[in-house]
């Protein structure tokens, strides 16, 4: 009969969160129907006396679970919310760098010092897209919080989708790393005739990469 | 007892914190212990009880803790904060205030018993 006390509690709370606070909840009315039960038992109640009053008691649950789930939305939500700022934080920071990673190229060229220019131009550019690299691997991802099939779902749909974004992340670096080889190189050799070929080449090793992402997919 | 059973309703916060100021109690033993109190003639439904646990704690009325049975059974205690004290003194206040209101309003000829007022 007590087995069966706990499957009447198990049942009423199957609609509740998989939140640890939930569980304790659950296990706290267990033990004090149990103890209910036995205290019911030794008063001389038949087994399905004791089960029927234990269970009886309980009364309506339905608010307390509510409580437990609005509980669990807040949760998500300020989590959300404080990796959209971090997000918004690092993405503007490194379209700062970008805008004034020429300033030192214009500045520095006034005093003849080109080469100074360009070498602080890259170092502005690589901090930059370092910045982007960083924010799209580390995005705060959807957190683990249930057992369900549907939560497990959104959760490989979630991986999935932090693949994706690292590799845009890698995509967009490259070119533009492309781009500024492609115009330094050009530069350098003035052979502008050949120097696009770069472009394919680019094209090639984003492919490539696209392929290794999808390879590598669980 | 029907009546009595949704007035005591009202005021589970109170009844709890008064039971926890005693000393520290899990769920059952406090139901046992109202059971006591009113000769077996009102318990609160578990549901009522762990609502009113949750929003003393919310709250800061009492803190919880988990006991160390040596028999198995694993309980929760609940206990009384500072707050909870001097919330539990208002409450216990205004039922005072409460009750002689009523007394007076339930009366058939309260101007003949407070004849100042």
């Amino acid at each position: 009969m007590k087995e069966k006390l706990r499957t009447h509690i198990e049942t009423l709370f199957s609609d509740a969160p998989n939140t640890k606070k939930a569980i304790e909840l659950k296990e706290e009315l267990i033990q004090n129907s149990y103890d209910k039960y036995d205290d019911l038992i030794l008063e001389g109640k038949t087994p399905e006396a004791a089960y029927n009053i234990s269970a009886a008691s309980i009364g309506d649950i339905t608010y307390l679970i509510e409580d437990l789930k609005k509980d669990m939305i807040t949760v998500r939500e300020e989590t959300i919310e404080k990796g959209r700022k971090r997000s918004a934080l690092l993405v503007s920071s490194a379209v700062m760098l970008y805008i004034m990673s020429i300033i030192p190229i214009i500045l520095l060229s006034e005093f003849g010092l080109e080469i100074q220019g360009v070498v602080l131009m890259f170092v502005l550019i690589a901090a930059a897209t370092g910045l982007l690299i960083y924010n799209g691997m580390t995005k705060t991802s959807y957190k683990k919080k249930d057992q369900t099939i549907a939560e497990e779902f959104r959760e490989w749909k979630s991986e999935n989708a932090d693949r994706i974004k690292a590799r845009k992340a890698i995509s967009s670096a490259l070119w533009m790393i492309v781009v500024v080889v492609y115009l330094l190189i050009s530069f350098w050799t003035m052979h502008w005739g050949i120097t696009w070929i770069i472009f394919l080449i680019a094209a090639a090793i984003d492919n490539i990469i696209k392929a290794i992402f999808e390879l590598t997919k669980k | 007892m029907s009546i009595a059973s949704d007035i005591l309703r009202g005021h589970t916060e109170g009844i709890i914190l008064a039971r926890l100021h005693q000393k520290d109690s899990y769920g059952y033993e406090i139901n046992k212990a109202i059971q006591k109190i009113t000769n077996h003639t009102y318990e609160l439904k578990e549901a009522t009880l762990y609502t009113a646990f949750r929003r003393l704690e919310e709250n800061g009325c009492i803190t919880s803790y988990w006991g160390n049975e040596t028999t198995g059974a694993r309980r929760r205690y609940y206990s009384i904060t500072d707050t909870g004290k001097e919330t539990l003194k208002s409450l216990q206040t205004d039922w005072l205030q409460t009750k002689t209101l009523l007394d007076r309003l339930m009366e058939e000829n309260p101007e003949k018993e407070t004849p100042e007022d």
